[in-house]
């Protein structure tokens, strides 16, 4: 904003600089770590010598990977997973965020609907009573158990409500002079309004279908159910283990499990690239998405 | 009125889900017992079979098969004319607990799971969810497995039996047997030593340090750095038979490290805070002083040791009967001319003393719901009686026997539980002695690994040199030779331990008192701290740190 | 109603059942799978044994939650809870808005977007990657405690150690977030009126000043209501992070409610006692959650929901 001439401001302006590439390195560095062991020598990964740089690079691990079945399988069930739970989100979303921004005099139960949305969201029954839900549903094992439960995410709906409500309201009364109904209303002016926040919502539901382990763990009885992060999460070493890592009998069964440290980190990349491949969208539309549900204008 | 009429229908059915999905049709699933119950495979219709199966990450199943279908399995399924279908599958651990759980949450067992610990079991007995097997096993059981079960000394059945009754089939795990001290018997013979004078293939302590002692003077390689006895930095292991471990010392003065027992006064006693422990751990600190006991203890990696013995640096190691198969078998790859004897380290008495192992500490249950227990029993039967013993089936069956001989893992078969009587290791080997003998034949030693060990000595007698020959030499008619010396001899003393239940307080603080444990220890041996106070403190350390809680909540569980 | 003549131009009526038709749909997915599981909490007041069900099962009253409230466990896990989650808003914001601050001073704008890029992308990867992640980093043998004992600080246990495992987990969460945490701070300065700064800038003050007597000032209702909203957040201490970080022996300094509750309720097949926990738990939360609402509408005229 303003030029602030002189030695001190230049030197403040290098600390600055070079603070903000220190945090951006911080962030980055890890991520490079994990993808140098993924191109390493399992030799090298297990004795720890991989520090940014591969350490006798090999593509040995991507390549057990491209024949990995179960690998795919799960990548696959979590793409499924994905555009289904996206597809319904989606359809179950919009039209009730938009029936949520009238007021009591066009819609008397509105508020009782929002009560029991904000109740909802605050209250649940917890692990168990759900699960014997979805068991006695019958979904237990299918991709529905991933899906159904997580049918309506309250927080889009009261994300995409304040958008809503953002819209000029003449846009609508235009439309509703015109003879149009709620739908027509819906469809026709207000998504295409919304379609910024409508993207917001989708990749809220994309990584978040992406990035879940635990209702993989709780609903799919077999590993050959998991989606992509249940799965991988059930390949980490024990923890017990590694911190106990005194040299006893048990290091013998140690070391090879820990030799598959690269292809296990290969497998972490690879199930990263889809979320790498949207993450231009992302960046774009989930960080409006954040101003817009703190600092709404 | 159309319209309401549907928004009413609409409103019952979302009613109707609801009811349904949440108080389910739990009471459903009870049997209509009014009608007989046909139990002969060959006559009732196939039964389906659901199963709650422990898994293994990487099972080494030939391309195609899964655990819900190989070899084992659909061999299962023809014998005894039912379906099995996993109602979930998870490795052991938290995942398999979890899945235990939520299973058990809703009310619905699976036919029949494996449990993997008492208190799971209990519980399972006390909320009435699994079947009493007492009628079934007596009359289904085969003689054979009967026979597995008794060899135990009723150890096994006492651990599943509430209230008199059979709950659930153990698993069995045999005793270990002594941790033995191998020498190399062809330094002994080049330096002109005697050892064992007596012919008992007993030593005591003094002699195990004589023996260093001289091993050392004589340095018969020529070794740079010769060594007397190198040990683990984890000094004691729970297993009796520890490799590497100073378990034969320890056990020669009394001491139990790393177990729960019942002392002479029938107080509850944790092994390793014992005065015995103490002594011998002053024990092994003298050896340390003296030079006979390796100076770089505490350092030096499983690796390192290996490769002290293979450099004809070390004469010596403590291990089990069967460590010539994986870790002396590296001494003989590189010289030829090595040859170990093994010896039993002996306490003033004379005696030997070794402890039971945990006869049982895992379960298969069946479900209370589950209509046809016995077959149960007729798997039972089938894994650890028909294809121990009757060969036909093997032949009937290629697939399940290529799987024994490729390795697949135990996890494949219906119950991955082991079923073998506490002396099948003494029995096996008495008929290979026999064939090896010629008083015997090759046909009537009963399971094919001891067959195919009957071959390699065989063929290393008629001079192959073959490493697995020297191995087998070693480890059968040397080790286990040794094992059997001591039984039929009534050399044993023999404790049996409490195996406790992991209790609350060992789930938080258990991983922390065995690292002071196994500190303290080395510490104390290397002399970096004081014997007395060393010890003294890491006893009270020790209580105060959970120790003494735990020993409350193994007794709290010794009374139930 | 019937009696009422008086409408608006359009019919209501007949719009209402639109917006029933609108709302229904997603309404009866949360009747099933959201309120039909809360009647599962009556076993929270129960000895509940699955083969009795919840209607045959006995009813104890308040017994888990007296035994709840005697349990050093509780005592143990609500602090950890609230330390690990303290922590994390803590810091978590003080970084984001001084990375905020010193970010709005970059002029080149390559750099400014690459260091974005950067710092947003953890937010949007799984706690499961970053675990794994993390323990590569910070085992005993990783690359971080290769640094510390080749620049004379030894070793650290840090996945093992109850001295530094809550600094892992809030550290770790930290650099998670704190970039994406940024945005709206970011989005907030670049809402100050530059002219502000100029005559600031004019009379002498120096940056230090301006950013302390304009910038954080103008930051203010957005970290009021920033505050308000982590105050919801404070009985949560992440699940999916410390469940894949931690293991027994850090329980002591590293376990959290909602572990706790897994663990216990779920794992260790104590279902009334663990329904019981959560039940305690989702009510001091809704309080919360409450309480931050009246709050922020009070302080910004804003309302979280």
């Amino acid at each position: 904003m303003i030029d602030n001439k002189g030695t001190s401001a230049r030197i403040r302006n290098a600390i600055i600089h070079l603070i903000v590439i220190i945090l951006g390195l911080i962030c980055l560095l890890p991520l490079i770590n994990i993808v140098a062991i993924s191109f390493s020598g399992s030799a090298a990964v297990t004795a720890n010598k991989v520090g940014l740089l591969p350490v006798d690079f090999t593509t040995l691990a991507y390549s057990r990977i491209v024949s990995d079945s179960q690998f795919w399988r799960s990548f696959g069930i979590s793409v499924i997973r994905v555009v289904l739970t996206l597809a319904l989100n989606l359809v179950l979303v919009i039209p009730m965020s938009y029936a949520m921004t009238r007021k009591t005099s066009e819609f008397r139960f509105r508020n009782v609907y929002m009560n029991l949305l904000i109740f909802a969201m605050l209250f649940n029954g917890g692990m168990i009573p759900t699960y014997i839900v979805v068991k006695n549903l019958g979904l237990l094992n299918t991709i529905w158990a991933l899906i159904l439960p997580g049918a309506v995410p309250i927080f889009s709906v009261i994300l995409m409500m304040n958008f809503f409500k953002g819209i000029p309201r003449a846009l609508e009364e235009a439309a509703i002079v015109d003879g149009a109904n709620p739908l027509q209303v819906l469809l026709h002016v207000m998504v295409p309004c919304a379609k910024p926040s409508i993207a917001t919502i989708s990749l809220f539901s994309v990584v978040g279908s992406w990035n879940d382990f635990f209702s993989g763990l709780i609903y799919m009885q077999k590993v050959k159910d998991y989606p992509i992060m249940t799965y991988i999460q059930s390949l980490s070493i024990d923890l017990q283990e590694l911190v106990n890592n005194a040299a006893s009998s048990s290091a013998l069964e140690n070391i090879s499990e820990l030799s598959n440290r690269n292809l296990n980190a290969a497998k972490i990349v690879v199930a990263v690239i889809p979320l790498l491949l949207i993450y231009p969208f992302l960046q774009k539309y989930l960080i409006s998405g954040m101003t817009m549900g703190a600092v709404k204008e | 009125m159309y319209k309401r009429n549907m928004y009413k229908a609409a409103a019952l059915t979302l009613v109707g889900i609801m009811t349904l999905s949440f108080w389910g049709c739990g009471s459903g699933s009870t049997s209509d017992s009014s009608t007989e119950i046909v139990t002969d495979p060959a006559e009732r219709g196939t039964v389906t079979v659901t199963l709650g199966r422990q898994t293994t990450a990487n099972p080494k199943f030939p391309s195609g098969d899964s655990y819900e279908d190989n070899a084992y399995i659909r061999m299962t399924e023809e014998k005894l004319n039912i379906d099995i279908q996993d109602e979930f599958e998870a490795e052991s651990g938290d995942d398999y607990n979890r899945q235990v759980s939520l299973a058990l949450s809703a009310g619905s067992l699976p036919s029949m799971m494996k449990v993997a610990s008492k208190d799971e079991l209990t519980e399972l007995y006390e909320n009435e969810l699994i079947a009493d097997l007492t009628d079934v096993y007596d009359q289904y059981a085969s003689d054979y497995i009967k026979g597995i079960y008794d060899s135990f000394d009723g150890r096994a059945l006492a651990n599943v039996t509430y209230d008199g009754k059979i709950m659930a089939i153990p698993a069995t795990a045999s005793d270990a047997g002594t941790s033995m001290c191998w020498v190399r018997s062809d330094w002994v013979e080049s330096l002109g030593l005697t050892v064992d004078e007596d012919g008992d293939r007993c030593l005591t302590m003094d002699e195990v340090k004589d023996l260093a002692r001289a091993f050392i003077d004589g340095n018969p390689e020529q070794a740079d750095h010769p060594v007397g006895i190198a040990f683990n930095a984890n000094l004691t292991s729970s297993s009796s038979d520890g490799t590497n471990t100073i378990n034969a010392i320890a056990y020669a003065l009394g001491a139990y490290p790393k177990l729960w027992y019942k002392d002479e006064a029938g107080n509850l006693t944790y092994g390793s805070v014992t005065p015995e422990m103490k002594e011998a751990l002053s024990v092994i600190k003298s050896w340390y002083d003296e030079g006979v006991v390796d100076n770089q203890l505490g350092t030096r990696t499983w690796d390192d040791i290996t490769s002290l013995l293979t450099n004809g640096q070390c004469g010596i190691i403590f291990g089990s009967w069967h460590i010539p198969d994986w870790l002396l078998n590296n001494v003989y790859t590189l010289n030829n001319k090595a040859v170990f004897t093994p010896y039993a380290v002996v306490s003033e008495e004379g005696k030997v003393n070794c402890t039971h192992a945990n006869a049982t500490g895992e379960f298969i249950v069946v479900s209370a719901d589950f209509d046809h227990p016995e077959i149960a029993i007729q798997i039972l039967n089938l894994f650890y009686d028909d294809m121990v013993n009757d060969s036909a089936l093997l032949e009937e069956y290629p697939d399940v026997a290529s799987y024994l001989n490729e390795g697949v893992d135990g996890t494949a078969r219906p119950f991955n539980i082991e079923v073998k009587s506490n002396t099948y290791l003494l029995d096996e080997y008495a008929c290979l002695k026999a064939a090896l003998a010629g008083e015997g034949t090759k046909e009537e030693i009963p399971t094919a690994e001891e067959r195919s060990n009957y071959d390699s000595i065989k063929a290393y007698q008629e001079g192959s040199g073959d490493v697995t020959g020297w191995c087998k030499i070693h480890s059968r008619t040397k080790g286990v030779d040794l094992l059997a010396y001591l039984t039929e001899n009534d050399l044993y003393n023999w404790i049996t331990p409490v195996y406790p239940e992991t209790t609350d307080t060992m789930n938080t603080s258990w991983a922390n008192l065995q690292t002071l444990e196994e500190e303290n220890f080395i510490k104390i041996v290397t002399g970096a701290i004081d014997l007395d106070e060393g010890f003294d403190s890491f006893v009270s350390g020790w209580k105060a740190q959970g120790g003494e809680t735990i020993t409350g909540e193994i007794e709290a569980q010794l009374e139930q | 109603m019937k009696t009422k003549t008086l409408k608006p131009i359009n019919n209501t009526g007949s719009q209402s059942r639109f917006f029933h038709l609108f709302v229904v749909p997603g309404m009866i997915f949360l009747l099933i799978f959201n309120y039909l599981p809360m009647f599962g909490l009556v076993m929270a007041f129960q000895d509940f044994v699955p083969a009795k069900g919840f209607f045959g099962s006995k009813f104890v009253g308040l017994k888990h939650f007296q035994y709840m409230l005697q349990l050093p466990d509780i005592g143990r896990v609500i602090r950890n809870t609230l330390i690990i989650a303290v922590g994390k808003i803590f810091f978590g914001m003080i970084l984001a808005i001084a990375f905020a601050i010193l970010l709005n001073e970059i002029r080149m704008k390559f750099l400014k977007s690459t260091v974005q890029t950067i710092v947003y992308l953890p937010h949007f990867l799984s706690w499961v990657v970053l675990a794994a992640v993390a323990v590569n980093l910070f085992n005993l043998d990783g690359s971080v405690n290769q640094i510390l004992a080749s620049i004379g600080i030894g070793k650290i246990n840090f996945l093992g150690s109850n001295q530094v495992f809550r600094k892992l987990i809030i550290g770790t969460d930290v650099w998670k977030e704190f970039g994406y945490n940024s945005v709206v701070y970011l989005a907030a300065i670049t809402g100050i009126d530059p002219s502000l700064h100029e005559a600031a800038a004019i009379d002498g003050a120096s940056w230090w000043k301006r950013i302390w007597h304009i910038t954080i000032p103008g930051m203010l209702p957005i970290i009021m209501l920033m505050t308000a909203m982590n105050l919801t957040s404070v009985l949560s201490a992440g699940f999916d992070q410390v469940y894949n970080l931690y293991s027994p022996i850090v329980y002591e300094s590293g376990d959290v409610l909602d572990t706790y509750v897994y663990r216990i309720g779920l794992v260790g097949r104590q279902y009334s006692f663990g329904a019981a926990v959560g039940l305690a738990r989702s009510a001091v939360a809704t309080l919360m959650m409450v309480t931050a609402n009246h709050l922020t509408d009070r302080l910004t005229g804003q309302r979280i929901y």
